[in-house]
């Protein structure tokens, strides 16, 4: 096998694993739509990063995590904040793409953005992908009581001083972190999949909150190998194989579900 | 003694709509307090303000490190949250705590089952036993016992007025069934954006502001549950 596709196999694999906790909280907490803007918001960033000179992976960062913080705030006003999240993220993608085109050197890397490119992680990549995903799923085990009194009733968490900004912070930052390094992995377009697939897989078979999350992380390491595998034998983009590798599991579980 | 939550010159705003205009508050420990209200009175509104979950003007002052139960009115349940009865106690609580307070309000055997799967009258319970198993010095209860069966309700109320007695904490609630407020309550609020009149039950339902509010018919038939309910203080039987 090429060290490419083991590079590939670790980068997404350990990135799956790292979302499966986080993924938990951005179903509980009907994030989804809100993931799928801090992504599309990652293309303006890595435009950003690219116009300014220095590395698009941090115009990446920064603006996902501005975006996230943001949006996270926004609260129904004349215009629905479902709504506003929604605008604010495809005008994101429209601008990141618009200003992408216009770079002579990167309108070939265009697709790489939108849908990933696994295949070309360098050892460094991988090495930071590592620790992203160590430092994720970290917090997620220091925070886990606070988020799921959070994710339960938001209401009662507060009222009885159960959680506090930094634990929210907290999260947002790490979804648009885990975004940020997913639009290498899957892309702008798909990050999101690969972020609620596993564990909306996972629900099926636990009964607790914890059970879920380790499901949805071991479900998310697995659908990388398998999705390169499938890449690699009917020679197809390996991002969006990765996500139907996931959706294929989360096809699965529903089959399971049905036979009980 | 100090009060547990005080308002003073309290008011929420919804844009330009005034929801509540300069209510002073205040509940002490082991005391039962009761708003009441028609829909829109803005009984909600007060309770969310003196938590600090809704932006208000005024002041609000708390006992520093108050603990607070909270049983909000609605509690949306998600199916894509696995979580059981006993679980969910299990993280605001230890387990004598939780296993004390799901025996008290009557639904202990349903400790194993998903949150999702209860009705809504067992839900009421859960989230009435979650709230009393953190020990809380204040319990605010926003119609907490909706959907709960007429018996269990009155029960209910009991055990609240139990606790009371037994922990000495005080209890903010928001109820609709005005019977069992008028028996329960040792002040009784009556609101509609303002204070209307507030007081005990047997001085509030004769007050003009509340056969305004309610109606003379609702008026006249509490004041005479209300001397009825007095007798039975009394110890007279009657039936």
């Amino acid at each position: 096998m090429d060290d490419f596709l083991v590079r590939a196999a670790l980068g997404a694999g350990l990135l799956g694993a790292a979302a499966g906790p986080l993924g938990c909280f951005v179903l509980w907490r009907r994030m989804a739509y809100l993931g799928e803007s801090v992504g599309h918001m990652g293309l303006l960033g890595a435009a950003l990063g690219l116009l300014l000179g220095i590395d698009p992976l941090i115009g990446v960062i920064a603006v996902a995590i501005a975006a996230a913080l943001v949006m996270a705030r926004a609260r129904d006003g004349r215009v629905p904040v479902g709504t506003a999240v929604g605008i604010v993220g495809h005008v994101g993608l429209a601008l990141g793409f618009i200003l992408l085109s216009g770079m002579e050197t990167v309108r070939t890397d265009l697709l790489g953005y939108l849908f990933g490119d696994v295949l070309a992680l360098s050892n460094i990549d991988v090495a930071e992908i590592a620790a992203v995903a160590a430092l994720v799923l970290a917090a997620s085990a220091w925070f886990w009581r606070t988020w799921l009194t959070g994710a339960i009733n938001s209401d009662i968490a507060r009222a009885e001083g159960r959680t506090g900004a930094l634990a929210d912070v907290a999260f947002l930052v790490l979804v648009a972190v885990l975004v940020a390094f997913g639009l290498r992995v899957v892309g702008a377009l798909l990050i999101v999949a690969l972020i609620i697939v596993p564990p909306a897989a996972a629900r099926v078979f636990a009964a607790t909150p914890e059970r879920m999350a380790v499901l949805a992380s071991l479900i998310g390491a697995a659908s990388a190998p398998l999705g390169l595998a499938a890449a690699w034998w009917q020679d197809i983009p390996a991002g969006p194989a990765i996500v139907l590798a996931a959706a294929s599991l989360f096809g699965l579980s529903q089959l399971a579900a049905l036979r009980r | 003694m100090d009060p547990l939550i005080a308002a003073t010159g309290l008011s929420v705003r919804a844009g330009q709509a005034h929801i509540l205009s300069g209510v002073d508050f205040a509940i002490r420990a082991g005391e039962i307090v009761t708003l009441i209200g028609p829909n829109g009175s803005g009984k909600t509104s007060l309770l969310k303000a003196l938590m600090g979950l809704m932006p208000a003007s005024g002041t609000i002052r708390r006992k520093p490190g108050l603990r607070l139960g909270y049983v909000p009115q609605n509690f949306p349940r998600d199916r894509s949250l696995p979580m059981t009865v006993a679980r969910f106690l299990s993280l605001y609580a230890d387990e004598a705590a939780t296993r004390d307070a799901l025996a008290r309000v009557g639904i202990a055997e349903r400790a194993g089952r998903q949150l999702a799967a209860l009705s809504g009258g067992e839900l009421a319970r859960v989230q009435l036993a979650r709230a009393i198993a953190t020990r809380p010095e204040l319990l605010i209860l926003d119609e907490p016992l909706a959907g709960v069966d007429v018996a269990g309700e009155a029960a209910l109320y009991h055990l609240i007025a139990e606790l009371r007695d037994e922990r000495g904490c005080g209890v903010l609630l928001v109820s609709h069934d005005l019977h069992v407020v008028m028996a329960q309550a040792d002040r009784v609020i009556c609101l509609n954006g303002h204070v209307c009149c507030e007081g005990k039950a047997e001085q509030v339902v004769k007050d003009p502001a509340f056969a305004q509010l309610f109606g003379p018919r609702v008026a006249d038939e509490l004041a005479l549950y209300v001397h009825r309910h007095d007798h039975s203080h009394e110890g007279h039987a009657h039936g």
